[in-house]
Formats: structure tokens, C-alpha cells, sequence
């Protein structure tokens, strides 16, 4: 972990330069606004230091939309969202990404699932980087890369390492052209990516169910940010109407796992955790990545609905700096509760006892 | 014999089995299922095979029952071979098959 005390090397004229990285971020975070704009220009003046770029990272997280803006220009040049969408034309994975239909700044087709697939890309990467100051899935401005129609009748979609992917569906458990309406399906296979160049968590059991977990909570504040929703009037439903109706309402629920459809065994706390072997027997489902996930979702949903407002704008930056910053690849639950109780703290007291009361109330602290 | 195919993992995690036997089928499509089948190649999967799958790859167990003799091969959306690929989408639509949720 970086810390916040390391002094700078080459001090810059600024009108902070003196001061070291942790006194800057006290003054930005409680100063009057004309001391807070001082100090990130400060901070920026050597952000070519790893550690000011984490803490200025850091800052924009806790100071939020307010200062955006002031962060785009201390950073430099603005990100810039690339993205293309083809289609696999029923290929699969030998004809991928496939024939070229739409780019950035294109106008619509009129293929309604490239324009889908175009909409809820656009969505995650504007989340990413309006809220959390990342510029893409690799933080370096990688191109968004998806492919429609994949397969025949394929019943999944996800982001192969390298581009996302979205099958028809079969009528027989997707709805056919659900998967890639749906913007947290959307968020949630790109999120994937993120994990990937971060955390890298290993898709195996508990670490594995975190990786499902996060990907879930930022699928949804794509959602629920889209639809400008408070934590009360979210659904906190991942992929609502993608299955048949017959099947259910949704794949799950964060809010009461193992309620989204018929034979949904998610549990809600660590008494009921499902220990499937990781083996590769499709019906354990890599020790249950899909089902254990349920645990830590509703952890999510708690300290949302507890702290009120946008989930994005405190649980979502306390969930985020977790992912991206704190876990390794084989982190546990237990590991998650500890990293974002302790990422909680930074934004106070009552952030960091709701998370500890939602760790505890799922069961993973005792 | 007797095609089944089981897919697990996926975005959703639900499993599910696709059934179709030669004996539901008329001659001429018997023919090409077991055409189809020769074609796929497949052997008998190790139980510990493969290191951890990428996220949601949907996760495949195809099994061949022929007579009794039976052949379990799994696979991932990562490395399901183009044949047996064309095996499965074939089953996939025929209006023979049986389609269930596995628990």
C-alpha cells in the first residue's frame, strides 16, 4: 500500500510546495474551496510520484462530482472514451471480434442489439471514469471492444480478456436479445476487465465469489446511476427480465439473495454459504462463484441503504478503492471486510461503522 | 445412443441439460447425430482437469452413451473445439430434444 507520508523529492513552486502529500489532502478535504483548489494543484504539481497519483486518485473519490471538473484539468489531457461494436454474425469464437458496425461518436444502426451493446459500454466507461477517475478498464484508456450476435442461440455473455461478448439467447432460459439491453449485465462483464488489471482476484470459491461480487455492485451502479437512482428506489436486481419469465425475475438479488428465481440457492450470510467443490463439473460452477456471491452483495447493500443517497458516491467509492487498490488475488471474504472497513475510515466514522455493522450482520465478522 | 450436454457457470450460474437419443430421431437424422458425433472426437475428461476459468465462461459437460459405453468430456467457452461446438448448437435445434434445469 502506498502511504501517505512519503515526502516529495522534487518540491515544485506551488503555493503548498512545503508541505507534505497528507497535510495537503487535510487541507483539500476540510479547507475553505479556494484552500482546497490550492492544495490538489499542489498535489498534482507532483503527481509524477506514484504515491500523489494514488492519494490524488484518493481525493477525487472523497471529494466527488463537486470537484470533477478541477480534476480533468490537473490531470491533464481529459480521457477520452474509444469503443467498437461488430457483429459475430453466429461465428463464435473463431470469427470474433467479426464485421465492424459502429464506433464512437457513430450515430445509431439499425441493429438494436449493437446499439445496446454501444449504450451500456458507453454507460460503464462513463461511471468508471466521471466517479472514480478511471480511464477505462486498464486506467490507460484501452479501446472497448464488443461483439453482438456471438454464436448460435449462445445463452451467456462476457469479456473474454480481451473484448465483451454477447450471445442471442435461446428463448429456453435468456430471453432472446435480453442480455445485452441489460446495462448491469453490461457493467457487470466489463467490470470483469477492471478486476482483471487490478485485484486479479482468482475465479475459485471465495475468491472467486468476490469477483462475481464486485463486478455485481458496479453492474449496478451502471444501472442505477443511469437511471439516476437514490439507494431507495434502486431494484438492487442483477440482469431483472433476462430470464425467461418462467424461470424468474432476475439472476439475483443483493438486497435478498436467493429470491431472483426458482432454485436460486444464494445465501444472505455466512451460515448458509454453499462449499461446492472447484472442480470442473459445470453444476459447481467453480465452488460456486455465482451462489457465495450472495454473501458480500448483501454486505453491499447494507452499508448503501445505511449511509443513503447514491450508492455510487460513498459505498461504491469505498468498494471501488477496495478492488483496485487493497485485494490480492487470493483475498478471502474476511480479507474484503477488513480492507474496506479500513478504506471506510477515510471517509469517517459512521461510513466505517456501517460497513462493519453490514460485515457483521452477513456473518463474515464475528 | 444418447447425446446429453450439461452447461453450468455462465453470467447466471444455473445449469442446465440438453438430451436428444438417436431413437426419438428418423434414420436419415440418426445418421448424422452419430456423423456428428464421430466428428467431435471426444475423450474421456479428467475430473481435476483445467486451472481456474475465466469469469463467466459457461461451462460445458457433453456425454455420449452409446450402448453403455459412456464418454464425459468437459469443456469451457474457451477451449470448446469448432466440432464439438457444431455437435452441441445441432442437438441445441432439434425440436426432439429434452431441455430441463439441473437442480
Amino acid at each position: 500500500m502506498p502511504t501517505t507520508s512519503t515526502p516529495r523529492r522534487t518540491p515544485r513552486r506551488t503555493p503548498c510546495s512545503i508541505a507534505p502529500p497528507d497535510l495537503l489532502a487535510r487541507v483539500a478535504r476540510q479547507g475553505t474551496p479556494e484552500q482546497r483548489d490550492a492544495a490538489l494543484a499542489a498535489l498534482a504539481a507532483s503527481a509524477s510520484m506514484r504515491t500523489q497519483r494514488s492519494l490524488l486518485s484518493r481525493m477525487r473519490l472523497e471529494l466527488g462530482a463537486e470537484t470533477a471538473n478541477l480534476f480533468a484539468g490537473l490531470e491533464g489531457a481529459s480521457p477520452t472514451r474509444r469503443q467498437t461494436v461488430y457483429d459475430n454474425e453466429s461465428q463464435g469464437r473463431s470469427g470474433l471480434p467479426g464485421t465492424r458496425k459502429r464506433g464512437e461518436d457513430e450515430p445509431p444502426v439499425d441493429d438494436p442489439s449493437v446499439n445496446s451493446a454501444y449504450d451500456g459500454t458507453a454507460a460503464t466507461y462513463d461511471l468508471l471514469q466521471q466517479v472514480f477517475g478511471r480511464d477505462s478498464l486498464d486506467g490507460a484508456g484501452m479501446e472497448l471492444i464488443s461483439s453482438v450476435h456471438y454464436g448460435v442461440n449462445f445463452d451467456n455473455a462476457f469479456w473474454n480478456g480481451a473484448q465483451m461478448v454477447y450471445g442471442d439467447g435461446s428463448g429456453q432460459l435468456f430471453v432472446k436479445g435480453a442480455l445485452v439491453q441489460a446495462l448491469d449485465v453490461v457493467g457487470h462483464e466489463l467490470f470483469h476487465g477492471v478486476t482483471s488489471f487490478t485485484a486479479d482476484l482468482t475465479y475459485s470459491k471465495q475468491s472467486g465469489a468476490l469477483n462475481e461480487h464486485f463486478s455485481d455492485v458496479f453492474g449496478s451502479l451502471v444501472k442505477q446511476r443511469h437511471l439516476d437512482q437514490t439507494v431507495d428506489e434502486a431494484d438492487w436486481l442483477i440482469g431483472a427480465g433476462t430470464l425467461v419469465p418462467s424461470m424468474g425475475k432476475a439472476l439475483r438479488s443483493m438486497s435478498e439473495p436467493g429470491t431472483a428465481y426458482d432454485g436460486d440457492r444464494q445465501p444472505a450470510d455466512m451460515a448458509h454459504y454453499v462449499d461446492l467443490p472447484d472442480d470442473n463439473d459445470p453444476r459447481n460452477d467453480n465452488g460456486g462463484v455465482h451462489t457465495n456471491s450472495g454473501i458480500p452483495n448483501r454486505a453491499f447493500y447494507l452499508v448503501a441503504t445505511a449511509l443513503g443517497g447514491h450508492a455510487w458516491e460513498t459505498a461504491g467509492a469505498i468498494w471501488y478503492r477496495t478492488v483496485t487498490e487493497r485485494l490480492g488475488s487470493l483475498a478471502q471474504f474476511s480479507d474484503a471486510a477488513a480492507q474496506t472497513m479500513d478504506v471506510a475510515s477515510s471517509f469517517g466514522d459512521a461510513e466505517r461503522a456501517a460497513v462493519e455493522k453490514a460485515w457483521r450482520e452477513v456473518g463474515v465478522l464475528t | 445412443m444418447k447425446v446429453s450436454v450439461v452447461r453450468g457457470g455462465g453470467l447466471a450460474g444455473i445449469t442446465t441439460r440438453t438430451e436428444l437419443s438417436t431413437s426419438a430421431l428418423a434414420e436419415a437424422d440418426a445418421r448424422t447425430l452419430a456423423e456428428k458425433v464421430r466428428a467431435a472426437a471426444l475423450r474421456e475428461s479428467r475430473p481435476e482437469a483445467g486451472g481456474p476459468a475465466g469469469p463467466d465462461r459457461t461451462l460445458y459437460e457433453v456425454v455420449i452413451d452409446d450402448s453403455g459405453s459412456v464418454v464425459r468430456s468437459r469443456f469451457t467457452d474457451d477451449d470448446l473445439p469448432e466440432s464439438v461446438r457444431r455437435l452441441v448448437e445441432w442437438v441445441d435445434a432439434r425440436p426432439e430434444r429434452s431441455h430441463t434445469r439441473e437442480r
